[in-house]
């Protein structure tokens, strides 16, 4: 019923414009931000926006534990599949890790470390698929997300992270850590989701 | 009939702490968008206009994208439907929550979902309906209505949610501090996100090629509300429909930049489908109702370009009428410019009752300058004065314009008037019993009146020459 | 609405003085006359024009606005440029008009558009003068009130730079610059409680920079200020950007 109505209404209101508008045809360079682009290598082009959003990047497993040992998030999650050349060695350095996430324990997960499937090297972001990743919980509920991130994925720019969507039913950007400006725009970060997020370059 | 308008009204009522809070947040906004706009962009005004004539031209061709979204979901295991009024939405959405079940759900900030006010129906409906973006939340305990598109609670200060928290069990002790507050609700929240059954949200845009719903959120509650949950409910104006995702590009950079001053808002979700086989977490429904709720009758009013509206919130910082009366004062969903354009003629029924709001600016064109999609409202708000008068909506301290037609075009009668007005020097007009104009003369000195003089001169100054 | 370049430059043109300047204002008009003779232009004044019509057109009463807007093209008939010492009258002309006017569009109404100069866009763009050989004996501090109804034209940042070229002018900066005055027209009679505060709190950001003289591109804006300022016990001098240019030549 509805639908027939609605696509009746809109005919009825389109077909008395005069003049329609044509789809601009326009070059996705429009949108680069070029101040935010400066530099050859992807991955300090990243580093300068995400630590803009207040990420932290990271490029050495010993950097990550001691940040985690430093600021007590002493128990986490890693994704099975990065337990041989991450989990194991925060293990090593003193920290307890899972490489299963119990939703029924969802708050006791101190830290996440899961695959980010790419970058977007002009905004800061990190990409996070659905097909690719182990637990969307686990990288929200933990205070720490670890998005380990590969060097060949960081992409330049958001028209060039559009263009990979490919088939997954679902994507996800983020950049920086969870925040809301609700009281008084004052900015807290780590309202729903982590209050730290970090890139971990392998 | 001479008396007060409305929005004057309750910028007079309005406590002094509540307006200086909506002064503070939307200037601080105003300041911060420019910044950032104006840094990243050596031309922000093409990246406008570009989205301006993308939005035309789905508009344009409503029928043609809109159905070409419906197959793209579909063809994506997605379940779609069809709502043509705001009744129309609600029982649609409490009959697919009846289907699966649901009686508990947490839902992310959505103003379609405020439109057809939601949240009082699905409770009222015995499904435990939690808003879970933090200023929402808040305006839900407070029973409160959004008073920004997105800093709803930038009416309330610290002191106002401490209360509110200490009141309806929060905490158990009073403490104003923002960061205490957020993570107060964290725990909250993050406990009733686990319990629910399902998720509601609604979509910034949706990509009509492959039905990609765009969703952003800085607080991750929207990612939070649907990683735990069986099912997911889109509601969808049918006007966030965008031609193809290629074009997210240009409204993400636009949307994040004018709304907040980031580049990009924190959490960006792409969605079409219920998820992957391989993940554990995240809907396996799928949902998306479309809802008309009176956009057609916009799309075929002369003010259509409204609908180019990404709801970014910079026409409302910007706006000095806005900052002096809050977004309460427009009693509809929407408030400050875009309000005062959308919400007469979305709810049309309402709009002899709304039809003051067009009224309540001073045509500065602020709003037009900082719109992220170019929307013309100063000339949209002229439009709907002119509907009104049209249709003859009574208006309060209306000023009467035929006697002023009829002297401005009659020249020997202006120019005499004109001369005689000097007069004026000697009355006492500020005792004339005429509200608007003692109260204008109560706040203002005229300047002397020199009426006649410069045709005088300029008179003397011909002659002189010849 | 013609481009600026479109629109013509000629050394005859016509001065719209507006209603203001009729009543209230009339150095305003006579600094144009100057400035604008000064320039070798001259000056033509049709007696009968009264009002851009911008009262009953912002009151949304467009029967009787159009009658104004006809009257004022057929004073304006022919093919001179047409100047105007106001931004809103400027763009009734250019802009309004053509709006109340979209339905039924009218060729004496698209001519005055197309013929229709604030005056600083003109003698910025239209004559092509990008500084003022003029100066003020003192240094003189200048807040400069970009009027609303020139956002988006080329009215303001002609008027700031020819401002600035001064010898011995300083154009001094203030907050929220973007923010509207409250004036408005009918609106600050309509809505007298929120065009009061717009006005005080525009005051406030202009006297914290302690300008010796107010300047503005539009007379409105101006008597709302100095009206507001008076009432409240804080006067400030003001005048038309013309009146600047005009005196800077004096001195």
């Amino acid at each position: 019923m509805s639908r027939a109505a609605i696509f009746a209404k809109i005919e009825s209101a389109t077909s008395s414009i005069k003049e329609k508008a044509a789809y601009p045809d326009y070059d996705l360079s429009i949108v680069h931000s070029l101040p935010k682009l400066k530099g050859e290598d992807l991955w300090d082009i990243f580093v300068h926006n995400f630590s803009y959003v207040n990420g932290k990047a990271m490029t050495s497993i010993e950097q990550l534990s001691a940040f985690l040992l430093e600021t007590k998030q002493l128990h986490g999650y890693c994704d099975p599949a990065l337990y041989d050349t991450i989990g194991s060695k925060l293990a090593a350095a003193g920290l307890t890790v899972e490489t299963e996430y119990h939703r029924d324990r969802y708050d006791e997960y101190q830290f996440g470390v899961t695959r980010a499937t790419g970058a977007i090297a002009e905004s800061g972001s990190v990409i996070i698929d659905d097909d690719r990743t182990s637990h969307r919980l686990a990288a929200l509920s933990p205070w720490v997300h670890v998005a380990v991130l590969e060097r060949s994925e960081i992409l330049r720019t958001i028209p060039d992270a559009i263009a990979v969507f490919g088939d997954s039913p679902n994507i996800i950007w983020c950049t920086g850590p969870s925040k809301t400006a609700d009281v008084e725009g004052i900015l807290i970060e780590g309202v729903h989701g982590p209050g730290e997020q970090i890139a971990l370059l392998v | 009939m001479i008396g007060i308008q409305p929005i004057d009204q309750y910028a007079r009522d309005i406590s002094d702490e509540k307006q200086a809070s909506v002064i503070d947040g939307s200037s601080k906004g105003t300041d911060k968008r420019y910044t950032v706009l104006h840094k990243d962009y050596p031309d922000p005004d093409k990246i406008r206009k570009l989205a301006a004539s993308i939005k035309d031209h789905t508009l344009h061709h409503l029928e043609h994208y809109l159905e070409k979204a419906e197959k793209s979901l579909i063809a994506r295991g997605v379940n779609v439907h069809f709502a043509s009024t705001d009744e129309d939405a609600r029982q649609t959405i409490l009959s697919i929550l009846r289907s699966h079940g649901v009686t508990q759900l947490t839902k992310s900030k959505s103003m379609a979902a405020e439109e057809i006010h939601l949240n009082p129906f699905l409770i009222e409906n015995g499904v435990e309906c939690l808003e879970s973006d933090l200023g929402e939340f808040i305006i839900q305990l407070d029973g409160d209505e959004p008073s920004h598109i997105v800093k709803p609670i930038i009416h309330l200060n610290r002191r106002d949610i401490a209360k509110t928290f200490l009141r309806e069990g929060i905490t158990d002790t009073y403490n104003d501090d923002p960061e205490t507050i957020t993570r107060q609700a964290r725990v909250y929240l993050r406990e009733k996100y686990m319990q629910a059954q399902a998720g509601i949200t609604g979509a910034n845009f949706v990509c009509s090629d492959t039905g990609r719903l765009a969703l952003i959120t800085n607080e991750g509650n929207s990612r939070f509300g649907m990683a735990p949950v069986p099912v997911h409910i889109a509601l969808v104006g049918i006007e966030k429909v965008i031609p193809q995702e290629k074009d997210l590009a240009v409204f993400l950079n636009l949307l994040g930049r004018s709304a907040t001053g980031q580049q990009l808002t924190v959490y960006t979700e792409f969605i079409n489908g219920p998820r992957s086989a391989n993940q554990p977490d995240g809907p396996e429904h799928m949902h998306v109702v479309f809802m008309d709720n009176g956009r057609t009758d916009v799309l075929a009013s002369n003010c259509k370009e409204i609908l180019r509206c990404i709801r970014c919130g910079a026409c409302q910082n910007v706006c000095p009428v806005y900052r002096q009366a809050s977004g309460h004062a427009y009693r509809s969903t929407y408030g400050g410019p875009v309000g005062a354009v959308l919400s007469p003629i979305l709810f049309g029924s309402r709009f002899p009752e709304l039809a003051d709001l067009p009224k309540a600016s001073s045509l500065c064109g602020a709003c037009n300058e900082v719109c992220p999609v170019d929307i013309p409202i100063p000339d949209l708000l002229l439009r709907l004065r002119d509907k009104a008068k049209r249709e003859s909506v009574p208006s309060a301290g209306a000023i009467p314009m035929s006697p002023f037609a009829h002297l401005a075009t009659t020249p020997s009668f202006w120019r005499t008037a004109i001369t005689m007005s000097k007069a004026m020097n000697h009355l006492p007009i500020q005792v004339a019993p005429i509200k608007p104009l003692q109260d204008w003369l109560g706040q203002r000195t005229l300047p002397e009146w020199h009426g006649g003089d410069f045709r005088k001169w300029m008179k003397n100054r011909e002659k002189a020459k010849s | 609405m013609a481009t600026q370049l479109q629109r013509p430059t000629d050394k005859r043109v016509l001065l719209m003085g507006t209603c203001l300047c009729d009543a209230f204002y009339d150095d305003t008009a006579k600094a144009t006359v100057e400035v604008l003779e000064h320039l070798g232009v001259s000056v033509e004044f049709p007696d009968n024009q009264t009002c851009c019509g911008q009262p009953a057109f912002n009151s949304g009463d467009w029967v009787a606005s159009r009658k104004v807007a006809r009257h004022t093209a057929s004073v304006f008939a022919g093919n001179l440029p047409v100047i105007v010492p106001s931004g809103s009258c400027a763009a009734m002309n250019f802009h309004g008009n053509l709006l109340q006017f979209e339905e039924n569009p009218d060729k004496s109404i698209d001519s005055l558009a197309n013929r229709t100069w604030e005056v600083m866009d003109f003698i910025y763009n239209g004559l092509g003068i990008k500084t003022w050989a003029g100066k003020f004996t003192k240094p003189t501090r200048i807040a400069f009130h970009r009027s609303c109804h020139s956002r988006g034209t080329g009215s303001g940042e002609a008027t700031l730079k020819l401002l600035e070229s001064i010898e011995n002018v300083t154009v001094a900066p203030f907050g929220q610059d973007e923010q509207c005055c409250g004036f408005g027209g009918t609106f600050s009679v309509t809505f007298p409680h929120i065009s009061g505060r717009m006005g005080s709190l525009k005051l406030d950001h202009i006297l914290e920079t302690n300008p010796d003289i107010l300047v503005s591109g539009d007379m409105s804006c101006l008597m709302h200020l100095s009206g507001l300022a008076r009432t409240q016990g804080r006067p400030v001098e003001h005048l038309h950007a013309i009146q600047i240019l005009r005196n800077s030549l004096l001195s």
